[in-house]
């Protein structure tokens, strides 16, 4: 999907991956945005920040390795570089060379190959793991914050268009947090994306985030409510693809908050 | 010999370039690689395996997505908190113990531009420690969001707010050098 224009959340997004803060999971999906969706807004603030996180090195003293890692480097090239043309051998030396040749290319192909084999299952075990990890944290810090005696719950029940669709909120008022499971809300079409409102008792809704639901009518939107807002109501509108500063569209979901 | 011609020679697979590239950025390299990964085995270790990378993967480098310098200090972050990460266990002892005395070194050096350096230095004076401290741990570390949230026990949403601030800081103040 290609952003029309920079927002907060977006700004967000390029932070945290340009500062290596994303989750693996994030960091996966964001990479494949930057990559695949020609996104040239996100591709620019990722880049710039890139840019800035990269520079942050050269504020630490500058410090010497030994020769040792020069040589290592140095060899290892110096078997794929251009080799220097030799003297012409005689026929039996180059016959005698070759098949050395051949024998030494069999050998590192074999030991390649099964490097590369163990190097590649480690790595996608390695990345299995990581990713498990960092879902168990995710979920303790959400059980966490469900169970957590701060949370208020609110339903929210759907309007106009959709009347079947529904939605529970749990508001952790300590972290400032909203988790919103959707039921039943027909995922919205290319063109546009559902946008989640902070409504507050005085003064215009403040968006809490873009969302599309998956096939089966489902969604797990997960929002920081901005500090010194007292809320009222949690809602959810059609809006053009993106999001926009202010809600256009008749409510799709309504919830009060106690 | 400009960076990017270098680049260029060495996706011709000039090794003389490569050698000009690694003797340029060493210290730079080496001084990012050392701070994550925390010993000075590890750290060569991995600093071959970044200039080896910037080796084979220099015909692919993109002009676009930064500059010659910001593309070999993104890998070796990524290299060294690989590391870390496949070597959690032993990072963890290297941690507890007091932590290597590293060779002495120049305090500046001499390919990066000295008004690059201050401005980096300076940058990073005026960065608030609640910035800073959030943004060091998913840089140096290689910590989520998450992660950080319960190392520092703080709302989620205030560590992101913290590490975007403190990256809208540094892009500000850096915007000449980037």
């Amino acid at each position: 999907m290609k952003h029309p224009q920079l927002t907060d959340e977006l700004q967000e997004q390029a932070s945290l991956y340009a500062a290596g803060a994303m989750t693996e999971s994030e960091r996966r999906e964001y990479a494949r945005h930057l990559e695949q969706d020609d996104c040239t807004v996100c591709r620019r603030e990722a880049r710039e920040f890139q840019a800035a996180t990269a520079l942050l090195a050269i504020g630490l003293d500058p410090l010497s390795p030994s020769q040792a890692v020069k040589d290592r480097l140095m060899a290892a090239v110096a078997t794929v570089s251009p080799a220097v043309p030799a003297p012409k051998p005689r026929r039996w030396v180059v016959w005698l060379a070759a098949m050395e040749a051949v024998a030494a290319s069999v050998l590192l192909f074999v030991a390649f190959s099964n490097n590369a084999e163990l190097r590649r299952t480690t790595e996608s075990l390695r990345t299995q793991v990581q990713e498990l990890q960092t879902r168990i944290l995710e979920q303790q810090v959400q059980m966490a914050s469900l169970t957590s005696t701060d949370v208020q719950i609110a339903n929210l029940v759907g309007q106009n268009d959709t009347p079947g669709a529904r939605a529970r909120l749990f508001w952790d008022q300590q972290r400032r947090h909203w988790s919103v499971y959707v039921n039943n809300l027909p995922p919205a079409p290319a063109n546009r994306s559902y946008q989640l409102w902070f409504v507050p008792k005085t003064g215009n809704p403040v968006s809490a985030g873009v969302f599309n639901t998956a096939a089966n009518g489902s969604a797990v939107v997960e929002a920081d409510v901005p500090a010194g807002l007292d809320l009222m109501a949690a809602a959810v509108t059609p809006e053009p693809f993106g999001g926009v500063p202010q809600p256009t569209g008749r409510f799709a979901l309504l919830g009060a908050l106690n | 010999m400009e960076d990017l011609e270098l680049i260029r020679q060495m996706a011709e697979k000039k090794a003389a370039a490569l050698d000009a590239f690694y003797e340029r950025y060493k210290r730079t390299a080496f001084a990012l690689v050392y701070r994550i990964v925390g010993n000075r085995e590890d750290a060569e270790d991995v600093l071959v395996d970044v200039f080896w990378q910037a080796w084979q993967q220099a015909g692919r480098y993109d002009q676009s997505r930064g500059k010659p310098l910001a593309w070999l200090l993104t890998i070796a972050r990524t290299r060294a908190i690989d590391s870390v990460r496949s070597q959690s266990s032993r990072r963890t002892e290297d941690l507890e113990k007091q932590p290597e005395t590293p060779a002495p070194a120049p305090s500046t050096d001499p390919f990066v531009q000295a008004d690059t350096r201050e401005a980096v230095l300076d940058a990073l004076r005026t960065l608030p420690e609640q910035q800073r401290v959030p943004l060091e741990m998913a840089y140096y570390q290689g910590m989520s969001h998450t992660e950080i949230a319960a190392a520092l026990n703080q709302p989620l949403g205030t560590v992101k707010d913290r590490i975007r601030n403190g990256m809208m800081h540094l892009r500000k103040r850096l915007k000449p050098y980037l």
